[in-house]
C-alpha cells in the first residue's frame, strides 16, 4: 500500500507546473499585502549562482533576468511592484516594462531569509527565468539559453508549486537542475505569444516539436481543462512548450524558430 | 496425415499473424485519427474551411480550444508508432487559418503526462 502514494506521484509529478491548489479568488484578503506572490531569495540567489556556473557551457553572452507572468485571468499586470523584504528592511526592486527584473546580491537579505515579494495575490501570477543571448532576431531562441533558464528556474523555485504534501515531496524529490537534464522532462517554457509551431533548427537538421509538446501536453491529456486549474499556465496555455532539453543530439547552439497564432499565414 | 496436419498447423498460425494486420487495414479511423495526414491535408483551405467542413471531412479532432477565441484541431494517422500528424489552427472567426503536418511524431517522445 506505500507504493500506491509514490506511484499516484510518479504520475503526476512530470509536469510540475501543474501542481498548485486551485482556489477561488475571494479565498485570500488583500490589505496592504497579506498572501503576496513572494519568493525566497535565496532560493533566487542560489539560480543567479547556477547560471554564472553554467554560462560558459551552455550560453556564454546571455543575460539573465527574472520575469513576472500572469496565471489568473484579470489579474493586472502593466503596474506590478516588487520589493526585497527583509525583518529589517524593504527595498523597491525595479521591473521593466516586459515585466522582467534582476535581483541584486545583499547580504543582509541572505542573513535575514528575504523574500522577493510582489503586492498581488498568492496565486494570481507566476515566475520564470529569462535566460537571452544576444543577436537573435524576434521569434528566435537558442536551445542553450532554454537549458540555462530550466536550470536556474529549478535552482531558484521558480515555479509554484503545491502545499500540499504531495506537492511538497514533488518539490523534495525534483525540485533540483537535474531535471532539467531528464531526456523526457517537463519544464514548462512560455513564448512571447500563442504558438502554432515550434520547430528546432541544428545546421541541415530541422525538426518539428510534436503537438503533444505544446499546450502543457493538452492533446494528450483528455480532462485538460480540468487540469488546468492546477497548472501555473492557467492563462497562457496557449503560449507553453516543453523543450527536449536532455536529448543532446541536439547542441546548445540549435535555433528554436517560433511560428505564432497571428502570424501571416505561411 | 501428419504431413497435412503440419500444413494445417502452419497455415492457422500464418493466418493468426497475419490476422492483426489485416484488423488494422480494415479499422476506422477513431475520434483525432485519419488515415493519411496528407490526404486529409489535401481536403483543407486555410482561409476558407469551417469547422463543420472540416468535421464532415475528418470526423472528430481532438481539440483545444483557448480563450482568445483560437483552436486547435489534431488528426493522427492510425499508426502504432511513428505517426504522422495533422494540425488545424482555427481563427476565432471559425475557419482555419493554419495547417501543417508534423512528421513521424512518435507518441510518447517525450510527452504524455506518464513520462518523467
Amino acid at each position: 500500500m506505500a507504493s500506491l502514494p509514490l506511484c499516484a506521484l510518479l504520475a503526476f509529478l512530470p509536469v510540475l507546473a501543474w501542481a498548485q491548489d486551485p482556489r477561488p479568488d475571494d479565498a485570500v484578503v488583500v490589505t496592504a499585502v497579506r498572501n503576496p506572490v513572494d519568493k525566497s531569495y535565496r532560493r533566487m540567489l542560489r539560480g543567479m549562482e547556477t547560471f554564472e556556473k553554467r554560462k560558459r557551457d551552455l550560453a556564454p553572452n546571455a543575460t539573465l533576468r527574472f520575469k513576472l507572468l500572469p496565471r489568473r485571468t484579470g489579474t493586472k499586470f502593466d503596474t506590478v511592484n516588487l520589493e526585497l523584504v527583509g525583518d529589517s528592511f524593504a527595498t523597491p526592486i525595479e521591473v521593466a516594462a516586459d515585466n522582467t527584473f534582476t535581483v541584486p546580491r545583499d547580504r543582509l537579505a541572505v542573513k535575514e531569509n528575504a523574500s522577493v515579494q510582489a503586492d498581488r495575490k498568492e496565486l494570481t501570477m507566476t515566475w520564470r527565468a529569462d535566460v537571452r543571448s544576444p543577436g537573435l532576431p524576434p521569434g528566435v531562441r537558442r536551445l542553450g539559453d532554454l537549458r540555462l533558464e530550466c536550470a536556474v528556474g529549478m535552482e531558484a523555485g521558480l515555479i509554484s508549486n503545491s502545499r500540499t504534501g504531495i506537492g511538497r515531496l514533488a518539490r523534495y524529490l525534483f525540485d533540483s537542475a537535474d531535471y532539467c537534464e531528464r531526456p523526457r522532462n517537463r519544464y514548462l517554457f512560455f513564448a512571447d505569444r500563442p504558438v502554432f509551431n515550434v520547430t528546432l533548427v541544428s545546421g541541415d537538421r530541422r525538426e518539428d516539436l510534436p503537438v503533444e509538446r505544446l499546450y502543457a501536453g493538452a492533446t494528450v491529456d483528455p480532462d485538460w481543462k480540468r487540469d488546468l486549474a492546477y497548472c501555473d499556465c492557467e492563462v497562457l496555455i496557449d503560449r507553453t512548450y516543453f523543450m527536449p532539453l536532455g536529448d543532446r543530439s541536439w547542441p546548445d547552439d540549435t535555433l528554436v524558430y517560433f511560428e505564432y497564432m497571428d502570424d501571416d499565414p505561411r | 496425415m501428419t504431413r497435412v496436419s503440419l500444413a494445417l498447423l502452419a497455415c492457422a498460425l500464418v493466418a493468426a499473424c497475419a490476422a492483426p494486420a489485416k484488423k488494422t487495414a480494415e479499422a476506422v479511423p477513431g475520434p483525432g485519427e485519419v488515415r493519411s495526414a496528407a490526404a486529409a491535408r489535401a481536403l483543407i483551405s486555410p482561409g476558407k474551411s469551417t469547422k463543420a467542413e472540416v468535421r464532415a471531412a475528418l470526423g472528430e479532432p481532438v481539440a483545444v480550444d483557448f480563450a482568445s477565441g483560437y483552436e486547435v484541431w489534431v488528426y493522427r494517422e492510425m499508426a502504432e508508432r511513428r505517426a504522422n500528424e495533422l494540425v488545424l489552427l482555427f481563427a476565432p472567426t471559425g475557419t482555419v487559418s493554419k495547417a501543417r503536418i508534423r512528421a513521424g511524431a512518435p507518441p510518447s517522445a517525450g510527452a504524455g503526462r506518464s513520462s518523467g
